[in-house]
């Protein structure tokens, strides 16, 4: 079984919302939803001597799962690979997830009545594609794959790299891990 | 794509299609079913954008059929610009049309109709083709501010334009005045990757853009003040020893009297007026001398900086010169153009324009460079060596100021008609309530768009064309470049949408130029262009099925057996081209069209610097405003400033702002950020705002966020070589629009 992942390059995101615009036509999302916004940080410090990072944000893919724990109708599920998605059909809009997600990764579709999330694209990736998001990016920003494949980039990426995980303190274990380069510390 | 469509069921066919929406054009699959795209993707395979598209790309199937698209070809029917419009039929548009610049060419001359184009997404060869048959020299673009200067004068000096980088085997890139980052994506990439290995990367732009946040070395310089920083540069490269003295001795003319020409330009005599230390101005010419092969991007800045342009872009040339980087591995590469296919210009029929009509090219007594007088000689030179000239359309144009100019007054003749294609000329021509003026005043107008743009509605005729999907496209860089890349349409334009080359080829036939349209489809006429490369495919689309690309194998170092194409044979540093124009065969030193040192009066009332229309996600020039889906990225315009200045105008995020130059003043919204110097002010280009009115008075808000209302073309601004306009380094003021003015 895979485990899957996405790293985040942060040292080669240029904060163009390619991947936030891809994901919303994949999905058919409504213009005021999204499941990817891009944070840009900065430019911090005083000009000239400046700094900027974007930040690509997703659902988190947590291993443990506030938001899958606080669903009351079983809407909410993790899969066995470590994607977290929602039933669309069992969700009844309680919004219990929205509030549980530390991540802010959930959104409530009001044309539709339902909660929505980034699922990783697992139309696709059960069809042995990469994400949309994922495609879309023209600086191989996002990489997508099984953390349990050695040769895979994913597990060279995080396992060759300083990686870090938001909110790591929670311990929600993400699988979402992103790369900050040395221009890319925030200050 | 969208996950409800099954891309398994039967009756699909995926075509190779690309994106349109900039000069990427990216490569796309587009899964049609039925005659109708139900998807697309970006094609993995591209060798460009492998599989990548950006917000732009992504919506194109909501670009395709967009309810604000025009659908079906328009005459006016009440007053000019009052919005009252009869759907026609194109047999009965062409006609007309075809009838009214007949009576326009009797009475007036052929010369009194002119075209204007925008970006190449069009069959620009086409254009020219049916223009030149008709007799008018005067068909121009927004090229005068993009590259166009940058490749003639190149041109001059070296015989061709190094428009292509060796990046693999660069050590160095310089990035002058350009944000790969926002504006070519699929270079952007290639430049993380590179610089992963090793390559040293230096931006050259007084902001901190998103690809300066990626480099080694960003130098923020005085907006405008770039040719003080190469004259510099040259000094240190030249003084410090640094330059190839094995190329200079073997392969230039002319670097003695360089050498003692530069010798004025000290990194302490730029140091103020680029507002960087002579250190920094050392540093950075040191890092671009010291780490050959290297590389110096071309950027749209340096052509857009008015008079100081052509000098900025010859002392740029000669950069690459002195230090080798010319045609070796890793270094800016003089492909030339193709001599396996058939050229751009080779399609134009340039031959058909007798020479009494060249000689009234509006502007050509005047920029000489990038109209007859100019293109003549380099093309001379260039067949020599290369044995073709550079596209004739794009570096052999009237001069876009000027035909403004003569509509309103008549001088040195009247126009009276102007063929509108690809350009929303209010928005993206210089001085806008100039160009407004002429576009009130001209008697007959044609523009061929996607939108009711401003500038359509002050039409006679609109005329609905086809875009990305629906038609084929080939690029090799305006015919600049000796590789291809090829893609095939998707699907026949929908409605009663056209190709432009239709456009241009019906209307010639109508006017009797029909022997010379022996193309009955666009495929047909880019079939003849490919054919000699001799692939053995049957028409274009197998083609693009099959090949869809061409790349030659890459040659250096071609100078030492055929030479360069000058009129010396080599590189000249001493620019004979320039001199024989009338033109200093040197860079000399001026200053930016306004400036705080030699205008000191009137930077006491327009205090800060002004850089206008930088380029930004998800739009591209004065287009995509109109669609939703990428709009709310960005919603309304904004300018940068820097907080200490916003601070002590009382400014904060988010105001609307005037910014005013001597020309007049538009709003922005505040974006307070360190990202520019407190003295420098920068504002984003193209605003309209297709969710108004857009007929008269209303125009789309057309001048009201229009940075390039505070431009000039004032002829003494203009560049004497090139005649290239003002957008950089300009002297502006601001202040916050009060409670009653905003909205
Ligand atoms: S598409 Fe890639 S580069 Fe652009 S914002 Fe998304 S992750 Fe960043
Ligand atoms: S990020 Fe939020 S929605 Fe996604 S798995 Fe974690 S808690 Fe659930
Ligand atoms: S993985 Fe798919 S659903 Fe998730 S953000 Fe990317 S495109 Fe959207």
């Amino acid at each position: 079984m895979a485990r899957y992942a996405m790293v985040m390059d942060t040292r080669a995101c240029i904060g163009c919302q390619s991947c936030t615009v891809a994901c919303r036509t994949h999905n058919n999302l409504p213009v005021d939803m999204m499941y990817n916004p891009v944070t840009t940080v900065g430019p911090t410090g005083v000009f000239p001597d400046l700094h900027m990072v974007h930040i690509p944000l997703i659902c988190m893919h947590c291993e443990n799962t506030p938001c899958v724990d606080a669903c009351p109708t079983g809407a909410s599920q993790r899969r066995d690979d470590g994607i977290v998605f929602v039933e669309e059909k069992k969700c009844v809009s309680c919004k219990a997830c929205v509030m549980a997600c530390p991540y802010g990764a959930r959104v409530p579709n009001h044309e539709k009545g339902t909660v929505q999330k980034c699922d990783f694209c697992m139309d696709r990736v059960d069809k042995g594609n990469v994400p949309r998001c994922v495609q879309t990016c023209h600086q191989k920003a996002r990489v997508f794959g099984d953390l349990d494949d050695p040769n895979g980039e994913v597990s060279k990426l995080v396992n060759g790299n300083h990686v870090v995980r938001l909110l790591g303190e929670l311990g929600t274990e993400p699988y979402v891990f992103y790369i900050l380069g040395l221009e890319a510390q925030i200050r | 794509m969208n996950r409800n469509v099954d891309l398994e069921q039967e009756g699909i066919v995926v075509k190779k299609s690309c994106c349109y929406f900039c000069h990427q054009n990216c490569g796309v699959l587009a899964y049609v079913k039925d005659g109708k795209v139900i998807a697309i993707e970006g094609d993995p395979e591209f060798p460009t954008n492998t599989g990548g598209l950006c917000c732009r790309g992504n919506i194109a199937l909501l670009h395709l059929d967009h309810p604000d698209r025009i659908n079906y070809p328009l005459k006016r029917v009440g007053k000019k610009g009052e919005g009252k419009w009869e759907q026609i039929p194109w047999d009965q548009a062409i006609s007309e049309i075809a009838a009214k610049l007949a009576a326009i060419r009797d009475e007036f001359g052929s010369e009194a109709v002119a075209t204007a184009g925008g970006t190449q997404r069009t069959d620009d060869w086409a254009r020219r083709r049916f223009m030149n048959l008709f007799g008018s020299p005067n068909g121009f673009h927004n090229s005068h501010l993009c590259w166009i200067p940058t490749f003639m004068i190149e041109t001059a000096i070296c015989g061709w334009s190094p428009f292509e980088i060796d990046l693999g085997a660069s050590r160095c890139l310089v990035l002058w005045g350009q944000n790969p980052g926002v504006s070519s994506l699929p270079e952007m990439h290639h430049l993380t990757e590179f610089r992963e290995k090793g390559l040293k990367i230096m931006v050259i732009d007084p902001r901190f853009t998103e690809t300066a946040a990626k480099c080694d070395m960003w130098l923020p310089l005085r907006p405008g003040s770039d040719l003080a920083l190469i004259l510099a540069w040259l000094n240190v490269i030249l003084y410090e020893g640094l330059y190839n003295a094995d190329f200079v001795e073997n392969c230039c003319v002319g670097f003695g009297e360089l050498f003692a020409h530069v010798e004025q330009f000290t990194p302490e005599w730029a140091a103020p007026l680029t507002w960087l230390t002579a250190d920094q101005i050392r540093e950075s010419a040191r890092m671009y001398a010291m780490n050959t092969p290297g590389n110096i991007q071309w950027g749209p800045c340096v052509d857009q900086l008015g008079r100081v342009s052509g000098a900025a872009i010859h002392a740029r040339a000669l950069l690459r010169a002195v230090t080798g980087n010319l045609d070796v591995p890793g270094s800016d590469l003089l492909t030339g153009p193709s001599r396996e296919y058939i050229t751009d210009e080779e399609m134009e029929g340039n031959e058909f324009l007798p020479e009494e009509q060249k000689a009234k090219q509006i502007g050509s007594d005047k920029f000489k460079l990038l109209t007859w007088p100019g293109y003549s000689k380099i093309a001379e030179a260039t067949k020599k060596i290369w044995g073709k000239a550079p596209t004739a359309e794009w570096m052999c144009e009237a001069h876009p100021p000027s035909v403004f100019r003569a509509i309103i007054s008549g001088d040195p003749y009247p126009v009276k008609a102007l063929l509108v294609s690809a350009t929303n000329p209010v928005n993206s021509f210089g001085e806008s309530k100039v160009v407004l003026e002429a576009l009130r005043k001209v008697e007959f107008m044609v523009t061929c768009e996607y939108w009711m743009t401003p500038t359509a509605a002050l039409s006679d005729y609109v005329l609905p064309i086809a875009g990305a999907l629906e038609r084929p496209t080939i690029t090799s860089s305006y015919g600049c470049t000796d590789f291809l890349l090829a893609s095939q349409r998707a699907i026949q334009p929908m409605y009663e949408r056209r190709n432009d080359y239709n456009f241009w080829k019906d209307l010639g036939v109508a006017m009797g130029q029909g022997e010379h349209w022996p193309w009955e489809t666009v495929e047909d006429a880019y079939f003849a262009k490919i054919e000699p490369l001799g692939y053995g495919t049957e028409n274009y689309d197998e083609f693009v099925e099959w090949y869809r690309f061409h790349f030659p194998e890459r040659q250096y170092q071609k100078y030492l057996n055929q030479g360069f194409a000058t009129p010396s044979g080599k590189v000249e540093l001493y620019s004979s081209t320039l001199k024989d124009l009338g033109y200093p065969p040197m860079p000399e030193y001026v200053g930016p069209v306004e400036n705080e040192i030699d205008h000191p009066e009137l930077a006491k009332e327009y205090p800060l610097v002004l850089t206008t229309g930088y380029g930004f996600m998800p739009f591209h020039h004065s287009e995509h405003f109109n669609l939703r889906s990428v709009r709310y990225i960005n919603h309304e315009p904004h300018f940068q400033i820097n907080p200490k200045t916003a601070k002590e105008y009382g400014i904060k995020e988010n105001d609307w702002v005037w910014i005013e130059t001597q020309r007049g003043r538009i709003k922005q919204r505040a974006d307070v950020t360190q990202a520019v110097s407190p003295k420098v002010i920068v504002t984003e280009r193209g605003w309209w705002f297709p969710e108004r009115e857009i007929n008269e008075p209303v125009l789309g808000g057309c001048m009201e966020s229009n940075t390039n209302v505070l431009t000039s073309t004032r002829d003494e601004d203009c560049d004497p070589i090139s005649g290239t306009w003002a957008n950089r380094g300009l002297l502006c003021k601001i202040y916050k629009v009060d409670g009653k003015e905003g909205k």
